[in-house]
């Protein structure tokens, strides 16, 4: 796509397309609620698991999971454009780099098990106040992150480089 | 190496499709192909068969409830192509931006000063 920034006319044609292409890919409300809800069920797996022993913890962990994966499905029916699963990293000019929206999608793995790790420690401790503030605050994160996710692949569109 | 045009790719609405294609989406939807495009349904329609037939791009019909979707995406040869393109493109604007240097370089020639600027008379009911 390199060779694009050469030709003015063609740049400036395709650059105002892709913008076009791009904004559409703005979330709708019904989607960062759903992964607010998401998140916020997948974070009560901690505590179901030390007060509801009858609830299976990878219960909620496949409904948070299936809820996300809805979400997805939705997104790509309302916006039209949908992103498939992608190589981790590219080779661009002999080094490796994350794909656009990657790290994003990394650091909500981390925060999931991160959140995940710490609602346990505080529960065993007896500090369920605590727990529920950091399912809270993780829910927030999660949410943030998501978003940052969808800026990228929205930012790689405008540019034409390839989306997560 | 030489680049040449693509004559599939050539006309402005199907390198509007195919550079829209290779954004970095791996299917894109007719209706917002069209609104990114910028053209009519019937025009998106009739370029995406030529598209599909030279095996640029893949097409894939499907509905929900009701409502019919067609799905587009850029094939492997596609994308080549569209490459290959682009490269034409650019080495078609170095061409002209180095020509038009030289016209400029060369500057006026000697007897233009002398010959008189023809002016073109307005043209009728124009005001």
């Amino acid at each position: 796509m390199r060779e694009v920034a050469r030709n003015p006319v063609a740049l400036e044609l395709l650059r105002v397309q892709r913008n076009r292409l791009a904004d559409r890919l703005r979330p709708p409300w019904w989607y960062l609620t759903g992964s607010a809800i998401a998140w916020a069920v997948g974070f009560t797996g901690q505590f179901s698991l030390r007060y509801l022993p009858r609830v299976d913890y990878w219960a909620t962990a496949v409904a948070t999971t299936a809820v996300w994966l809805l979400l997805q499905w939705g997104l790509t029916r309302a916006t039209g454009i949908k992103v498939g699963p992608r190589p981790l990293r590219v080779l661009r000019d002999g080094l490796f780099y994350y794909r656009p929206g990657r790290p994003a999608l990394i650091a909500m793995l981390v925060v999931s098990l991160a959140v995940g790790e710490a609602q346990f420690l505080l529960i065993r401790h007896g500090l369920v106040a605590a727990a529920i503030a950091v399912a809270a605050l993780g829910v927030a994160v999660e949410v943030a992150l998501q978003q940052a996710w969808l800026r990228e692949v929205r930012q790689a569109l405008r540019d034409g480089e390839g989306a997560a | 190496m030489t680049a040449r045009p693509d004559p599939f790719i050539h006309p402005i609405t199907r390198l509007s499709i195919c550079g829209l294609l290779a954004a970095g989406a791996d299917w894109v939807e007719f209706a917002a192909l069209r609104d990114a495009a910028g053209i009519s349904d019937s025009v998106l329609s009739k370029q995406s068969v030529v598209l599909e037939d030279a095996g640029y791009v893949e097409v894939r019909k499907g509905a929900v409830g009701r409502r019919p979707r067609t799905w587009f995406r850029l094939t492997a040869k596609g994308r080549q192509a569209l490459e290959d393109h682009l490269a034409w493109l650019a080495q078609l604007e170095e061409t002209v931006s180095a020509s038009t240097q030289d016209v400029r370089q060369a500057g006026p020639l000697p007897g233009d000063h002398d010959q008189p600027r023809r002016v073109l008379p307005p043209l009728l009911g124009s005001s």
